[in-house]
């Protein structure tokens, strides 16, 4: 039975959607999340990854230019680490909160094209954009240990939130 | 628990008992291999292993393409580079790997070089980056620890960085496993204890980290109980062939195990401490491992009370799972002080050469370790800290 073009087309909107998201929301956390900055604070200047889906599917790039993250937009640009989830049902299980990021690497469902240790960083780097990004209810779902976050944090969310469509439809522009 | 999703893969043939030498030339053969070049270590060599590689290789009218036994005990990628130009210099067409993890891991980086017609394992780091067909590949181990024989990776210093990647790829999966007795007989009782603990490590953590399943279950407790009951011996004494054989097979069934469902927090510690201090990684394995499963213990007790269930002479069916769990560390850490006594295995990190001063960068190496992805509890580099401290 071949997938219905509109259903491979709902998922690969899902998923470049929320690729931006993605990208809109390493932005915001790389400004306005203390963990975030410390975080990336050893990554080395112009560090580019690519996070994207298997075989054709949305990739964006991010970029680590001075103490902030930018992201390029979509598509794969010169990244020296690829993260490439291997089909689009990975990819939309990820990103609608139905797996989290170690069970997605436990299970065979993420490729790495790089350093490994790198690919380590950025994945702490995709929890904390997974805390600010997701409601509580999915992060006790998909976290090993869901993260407690203080009034102060919750407020950053709320700002985070925020500015994320204007953020996202920047990226979309790019 | 059964997992929701699970994949499990082992292609190797495996040839396992006394005499399995005897089958290199056909096992060749069968893979169209002409000119094998044999990648082993001084150690082999000096201890005349070689010899009746070649022996057999004779009487098998196999010619030997050539050798190269340079391979160091933490070998690189530019070895790797080096190993690899020798092979196509000698007109090579496969490859035999004899010796333990650091003579196998290298190997299967040449045939992937080789295999994928480049000049530079780096441009393969990663996970499933690897797309040739393999040359032929046999893998003769001279250790029983290691499981490399049947893993689908390999664990290589990057020497431009100075620390260790991995490269994970069902295509290094050698194509036969030829285990022999005969290449362990005269394995030091320290090595036999700490590659032995390094197989305990890789089955303990096989059955307690995220990708563990139902087919690396049951690997990983055939592993648990062949070491329960032939550790210890072969330690004893070195020349009893039965036990060379359970032990050996004990590691190639852990192997298979965590091949498929990966290690955890004391693998990304033990590689960390291989990295920073230079400690042996079985012997970081050893003593890291009971701190490890109770680090885990407050997340996977059910697990851990089963492992404790195989591994421990007598466990009071009237515990808690808690206490089955704590009982499962316990009987690690007991056996670790019996094969200290009998082989001088160290006990702490302090012991196995650590600097004090060297646990931060340990612990700040280990968390970007890829293992940790798959341990069960989530470690920060404070707490993987707490446990490289406890352990010092």
């Amino acid at each position: 039975m071949n997938l219905s073009p509109l259903a491979k087309q709902a998922k690969i909107l899902t998923s470049q959607v929320s690729l931006l998201a993605l990208g809109a929301t390493f932005e915001l956390t790389s400004r306005y999340v203390d963990e975030m900055k410390k975080e990336i604070a050893d990554w080395e200047e112009g560090r580019r990854v690519a996070i994207g889906v298997l075989p054709n599917g949305p990739t964006i790039t991010i970029l680590k230019k001075g103490d902030r993250i930018e992201c390029l937009g979509l598509g794969s640009k010169d990244p020296v680490l690829s993260i490439l989830f291997k089909n689009l049902d990975s990819a939309v299980m990820i990103f609608t909160g139905q797996l989290g990021a170690p069970w997605a690497v436990a299970e065979n469902r993420v490729i790495i094209q790089g350093d490994n240790a790198q690919a380590m960083q950025v994945t702490r780097a995709m929890s904390i954009v997974q805390t600010y990004l997701f409601p509580g209810l999915i992060l006790d779902k998909t976290f090993k240990r869901p993260p407690k976050l203080t009034p102060m944090q919750l407020a950053t969310k709320a700002k985070i939130m925020a500015l994320l469509t204007p953020g996202l439809i920047g990226n979309a522009m790019k | 628990m059964q997992p929701k999703y699970y994949e499990f893969f082992c292609p190797v043939k495996i040839l396992s008992g006394r005499k399995a030498l005897a089958n290199l030339s056909h096992e060749l053969t069968q893979l169209g291999a002409k000119n094998p070049l044999i990648v082993t270590d001084k150690g082999v060599a000096g201890a005349k292993l070689l010899e009746k590689v070649e022996a057999a290789l004779n009487e098998g009218d196999m010619p030997v393409g050539g050798v190269y036994d340079n391979v160091p005990p933490d070998s690189g990628n530019r070895v790797v580079n080096e190993v690899a130009r020798f092979y196509q210099d000698n007109g090579c067409d496969s490859i035999i790997a004899v010796g333990g993890g650091s003579v196998i891991d290298t190997a299967k980086g040449v045939n992937v070089v080789i295999s994928e017609g480049s000049d530079d394992l780096l441009k393969f780091q990663g996970v499933d980056r690897i797309k040739a067909t393999m040359q032929p590949f046999v893998v003769i181990p001279t250790t029983a620890g290691t499981g490399s024989e049947a893993t689908a990776a390999a664990v290589i210093a990057n020497q431009e960085k100075g620390m260790k990647m991995a490269l994970v790829s069902s295509r290094l999966y050698p194509h036969v496993a030829l285990i022999d007795p005969v290449m362990m007989l005269t394995m030091p009782a320290k090595i036999t204890a700490a590659t032995g603990m390094d197989a305990l490590t890789h089955a303990c953590e096989a059955y307690t980290c995220l990708q563990k399943n139902p087919v690396s279950d049951a690997f990983a407790a055939s592993a648990i109980r062949l070491i329960r009951d032939n550790l210890v011996e072969a330690v004893r004494n070195g020349e009893n062939e039965d036990t060379r054989i359970a032990m050996a097979d004990a590691a190639l069934l852990a192997g298979i195990a965590f091949s498929n469902s990966m290690v955890g927090i004391v693998h990304a510690m033990a590689h960390a401490c291989g990295g920073v201090a230079h400690v042996p990684h079985g012997v970081a394995n050893s003593i890291l491992l009971p701190f490890g499963m109770e680090y885990n213990l407050g997340k996977v007790p059910e697990f851990l009370a089963e492992i404790a269930e195989m591994l421990c002479p007598e466990v009071d069916p009237k515990l808690s799972v808690e206490q089955k769990a704590q009982k499962a560390a316990d009987c690690v850490r007991a056996l670790g002080a019996q094969l200290a006594e009998l082989s001088g295995l160290p006990l702490t990190l302090s012991e196995a050469g650590v600097k004090e001063d060297q646990l931060e960068a340990i612990a700040k190496l280990a968390i970007d370790d890829g293992s940790l992805t798959y341990n069960p509890t989530e470690a920060t580099f404070e707490e993987v800290l707490a446990v490289l401290k406890k352990a010092y």
